[in-house]
């Protein structure tokens, strides 16, 4: 009798745990049909049920804006916008205990390449930090972190804008939208974004697709922006 | 022993050195290079122990190339001075000090630079810097001619004057001089974007 191969369908029984599956020969497996990573796709499935967060840049400003889900009275809802340090901020979508360790992750990068170079830590090495970072939790049996994480800051190279997914993977670009309706509020960013806008619009545009997403009339959202004309990241 | 001189000049940085090594009262050799080039914007001369001064060197080139490859441009000079200094000064607080004094010379965007990085970990900007046993008399040569209007060919000819003057009374420097010139970067300011 042949040996039957891996499919990836089968069973998860011995493990009970869907984000991987067990091979024929009983080990446990993190790929699953098709070669896809199971952990990594449910950590982006958390995320796009995370507030719908923005990332807009041209080159002159980098904004970053997010919105907060409403509480319940008496309740103060969790800040979004993050300062990492000086010239870069950041904001992310999912789980927030998970945004928050990462964010502790850059800030904490941030400052080592000042006591390392005394100076202001680019953002490409920044987010190739929290690339291998988040890169780790994808090859050992832990659970990958359920945030994408959106980064804007500016450097010897301008301002610069990416977007780093649990899985380690980022984009550098001029627009980012994650979390629910991401898609939505990146429709009204595609026909709206013009490379000489100003900061202004910017954050109008950033309101009215979040508004579109999230389908509410006048949502709290949390603003956060750099540009080349100010030394340091403001939240507004 | 040795004697090591750097000059900041308005077109870039000028380093120079002698060429004897010492074992004790013996003159070990007659040839060593005591200026590193590290790439073609920064350089290294060397005075203290020959191989903390390497191992410093040969550190500072390889975080060099790893840093421009993954941000996509290079380091400042003083970003490299910093880097070096913090190795000398980790191992002074190990108590296995780097028995170096270095100066680091380059240029970048900013223009040309001379820092003095000491094993202490210390780091001083200057204009201009000497060190080593000789340092005293090529001190007094830099005093009385540095100006800073001076062009590197100016600089070439006072460097070369300051280590002279040293080798005529130092026993722990001579044997004859080397000298390096690194000119300003032609491009102002890097437009390429970093990738990858």
């Amino acid at each position: 009798m042949s040996e039957e191969r891996d499919s990836g369908t089968n069973n998860n029984s011995s493990f009970g745990f869907s984000g991987t599956t067990t091979n024929n020969r009983g080990y446990l497996s993190y790929y699953g049909p098709g070669g896809r990573m199971l952990l990594v796709e449910s950590a982006l499935e958390a995320v796009s049920r995370g507030s719908t967060t923005i990332g807009i840049k041209t080159s002159t400003f980098a904004l970053t804006s997010s919105h907060i889900k409403p509480t319940r009275p008496l309740m103060e809802p969790s800040e979004k916008i993050f300062t990492i340090d000086e010239h870069v901020g950041a904001t992310g979508s999912g789980y927030i205990g998970d945004i928050l360790q990462l964010i502790d992750e850059l800030r904490l990068e941030a400052q080592k390449h000042r006591l390392t170079f005394e100076s202001p830590i680019d953002i490409a090495s920044l987010v190739k930090h929290l690339s291998s970072y988040l890169h780790t939790y994808t090859i050992y049996a832990v659970r990958p972190q359920a945030a994408s994480i959106i980064i804007a800051g500016k450097d010897q190279m301008g301002t610069q804008m990416y977007q780093v997914d649990p899985g380690g993977t980022y984009f550098r670009g001029s627009a980012f939208t994650i979390g629910q309706s991401s898609d939505v509020a990146l429709d009204v960013i595609q026909h709206e974004y013009s490379a000489d806008m100003t900061p202004e619009q910017a954050i109008q545009i950033s309101r009215k697709a979040i508004e579109k997403a999230v389908g509410e009339q006048k949502p709290l959202v949390d603003t956060g922006i750099i540009s080349v004309t100010e030394q340091l990241f403001k939240k507004l | 022993m040795t004697t090591i001189v750097g000059i900041k000049t308005k077109e870039g940085v000028v380093l120079g050195s002698d060429k004897r090594a010492s074992k004790g009262f013996f003159i070990g050799s007659k040839i060593t290079q005591k200026i590193s080039k590290i790439d073609d914007t920064l350089a290294i001369a060397i005075a203290g122990q020959l191989s903390d001064a390497e191992h410093l060197v040969k550190v500072a080139k390889a975080e060099r190339r790893l840093v421009e490859l993954r941000r996509g441009f290079p380091l400042s000079v003083k970003e490299s001075t910093r880097l070096i200094a913090n190795l000398a000064y980790s191992g002074l607080k190990n108590y296995q000090p780097y028995f170096v004094e270095l100066l680091v010379g380059g240029v970048d965007d900013e223009g040309g630079h001379v820092y003095v990085a000491d094993m202490s970990g210390a780091i001083t900007g200057e204009d201009f810097a000497a060190s080593g046993s000789g340092s005293p008399i090529a001190y007094g040569v830099l005093e009385s001619i540095y100006h800073k209007e001076i062009t590197n060919e100016q600089a070439k000819e006072i460097a070369t004057k300051a280590v002279a003057a040293a080798m005529e009374r130092d026993p722990g420097s001579g044997n004859g001089i080397d000298i390096l010139v690194i000119p300003k970067l032609l491009i102002v300011k890097s437009t390429k974007e970093a990738r990858g």
